[in-house]
Formats: structure tokens, sequence, C-alpha cells
């Protein structure tokens, strides 16, 4: 069983807006805007995986986890990446020992500009980054890859059958 | 039943490889021993095409989805044939249909290939422990405990390989029950291939027999 994994950047909440308190005997809630990632992990019957580990690695540090969860019963999974630390976070989902580990770009938030565009340009390169060579084909290409194999094996059992004459 | 790249430490790929070249060796050394070794190429390339499409074929087990391996079979019909003939076919599975990967193919084809030839030589024995029953009953027993017990003991190998390289960040725990059940998952699956499997060696036995000699 292979996997897939479809990820969909949540990419309405903008960067770090002004916080904003609300006060409450004694509590205090304050609430700031984050950009966060969301990841769906399927089987490649487009079962979601659901229950699966999920290890989130900072970049630099491909040794200690940095957050470690599971994919709720949709198979999805969402994390906040640090923003002080752009690079590629790695993202580990594994369950029953089938897995994928994928790469998450994440653009430097304290870099000069407009911070609704950063996370557009993020998802382009997150939408790159995940294709594997087998998932850029489309379904027509993968049958003919598939029966040029099978015609493969059948040519070689004709060429071998075709006896000693 | 694959497993990808990623999930084991780059020495049991190293290990898969080691002994996936030595089944390999010994399958082609007695291969070449044979009067004609290419006699039997035919009816290998197309088990290993029957072989390369299984694994897309889906059973639903509640609560995971199992596929056909079809390793018993092949190892029952082709004997020795077999394990180059899954190797052959994982390679194919894992550039094509991106099951398994290529760092894993060594450890693939041990988990699937050596059970296969056991499978073969619990096939082999019909003659020695199944002199009590009649002769088409023997040949579709055998054949299936073949076919089952090729896939049951494959099963076996790939639960141990993953409980045993259970990276220490992974919450084992959680680990061990997904991949218990998904094991469990396996005995209907070997159940039907063994079924599968006697059907195809009566049917065999019925209109070619000499193929089954081997």
């Amino acid at each position: 069983m292979r996997l897939r994994l479809r990820f969909t950047w949540l990419l309405a909440l903008a960067l770090t807006s002004g916080a904003a308190p609300a006060l409450a005997h004694g509590v205090t809630v304050e609430h700031r805007k984050v950009s966060s990632v969301e990841l769906e992990a399927r089987f490649e019957t487009g079962e979601p995986m659901a229950n699966a580990q999920v290890l989130v690695y900072a970049p630099g540090n491909p040794t200690d986890v940095w957050q470690e969860g599971t994919t709720n019963d949709q198979g999805r999974f969402s994390f906040t990446p640090d923003s002080s630390q752009p690079g590629s976070w790695e993202v580990m989902v594994r369950q029953a020992g089938h897995g994928v580990l994928t790469t998450i770009p994440v653009a430097d938030s304290t870099a000069e500009g407009d911070p609704a565009s950063t996370p557009a340009t993020e998802a382009e390169a997150g939408s790159n980054s995940l294709i594997s060579p087998s998932t850029t084909l489309s379904p027509v290409q993968r049958g003919i890859t598939i029966g040029s194999v099978i015609w493969g094996f059948i040519g070689t059992a004709l060429f071998f059958a075709r006896g000693k004459r | 039943m694959h497993i990808p790249d990623g999930i084991l430490p780059a020495q049991v790929c190293a290990a898969g490889y080691a002994v996936t070249g030595v089944a390999t060796w010994y399958s082609l050394r007695q291969i070449n021993r044979r009067p004609d070794p290419a006699a039997e190429v035919p009816k290998a390339s197309l088990l290993t095409a029957a072989f390369f499409v299984a694994s897309s074929i889906y059973i639903p087990v509640p609560p995971a989805s199992v596929h056909l391996i079809l390793n018993g079979l092949l190892g029952v019909v082709l004997g020795y044939f077999a394990f180059p003939a899954i190797l052959i076919g994982l390679f194919f599975q894992a550039l094509v249909i991106g099951h398994g990967g290529l760092t894993t193919l060594g450890v693939n084809a041990t988990m699937m290939g050596v059970p296969a030839l056991l499978a073969y030589h619990i096939f082999q024995t019909r003659n020695i422990l199944g002199k009590m029953l009649p002769e088409p009953t023997r040949t579709g027993v055998f054949a299936f405990l073949g076919g089952s017990l090729g896939l049951g003991i494959a099963a076996l190998i790939f639960l141990a390989l993953i409980v045993f390289n259970i990276p220490a960040e992974l919450n084992a725990g959680a680990e061990q029950a997904a991949v218990l059940t998904l094991s469990v998952g396996h005995i209907p699956l070997a159940i039907v291939e063994g079924v599968f499997t006697a059907m195809l060696v009566l049917f065999l036995r019925r209109v070619k027999p000499e193929l089954l000699e081997g």
C-alpha cells in the first residue's frame, strides 16, 4: 500500500497581526493569527490514514522530534511551524509499517514585504516539492506504463515459448 | 505488505540485499542444473506478470485493506524460478506502481521470496507426507498449504521487521497495535490465496500435469 499525502495550506490566516487582549475576571485571552500547515494522509485506495502517527522535524535538526501527534479520523493533521525557523520542515506520517517522509518549505516570516503574498508562494513551493515521480503521471500514462510492463512479460514468455526449430 | 523507502534503517536494507543476493544465486544455480534451464521461462514470465498486477487488487478486510501477494502461488507453481520472478516483479512494482521502494527491494524480496521457496518445498513433500490422501485431494491440500503458508510466513516476517524496527520517537504501543491489526488482516488473505493456489494447481494437473513436475 502506498500513501499519497495531500497538503492543504491554511492560507486564510495571515502572519502575526496585532495582539488583541480580552479581559474578564482576571483571565487574559490574547489571540494572534499564525499560519499553520494542514496535511491529509491517505492510502493509495483513497482511504484516509486515520490515527497515524505524525512526527514533525524542524529544519536543521533531523534527529530531534519538534512535535508529534496523530492524524484524526479523516487522516488530517495540522501544526504550526515556528516561523522563526524558516527552511524545510520534515514531516513523517507512519502507520503499521506504511509511511512517508515529506518536506514542507516554510518561508521566513520576519522577511519584509506583504505578508499575504508569502503563504501563496509557500503553497506553490509546497505543492511542487511533494510530487514524487510516479504521481506526476496521469491515469492514462500510468495505464500505458503498466500495460507496457505486462506486455514485456508476455513478450518474454512468447519468445521463450517459440520452441526450437 | 511492501515496505516503502525510509521505514527501515540502512543496516536492515543492506542485510535484505545480502539475503536476496544469496537466494538469487542459489535459485539460479538450481535452475541452471536442469537439462533445459530456459524451458520454464514462459511460465515464470507469465506468473511474474500476474504477480506484478496482483498487488493492485485490494481486498477490504476491516479495518485495514490488504492486497493480493501471490508469493505462495508462485513458489508452488514455479519452484526455484519463483525467487527471480518475485525479485523482478517487485522491481517493476517499485518503479511503476510505487509499491515498496528501491532501497527496500532486497528486504521485500527476502520477505516474499524466501517463503515462496518454502512453499515450493511444502508442495514437494506431498508425496511423502500425504500418502494417506487420495491423489487429487493430496495435490489440492498441499497446494493450499503452500499457497497460504507462503503468504502467512511473509506476513510474519513483515510483522517482525516492523516491530523490531520501530524508531524510538514513535509511540511503540500504537505502532505495534496498528501493525498487528494489519497482519491479522492477512489471515483471510492467506486462506483466499491458498484456495486460489489449490484451484490453479488442480486445473494445471488436469490440463497440463507436466507443468507441476518441476
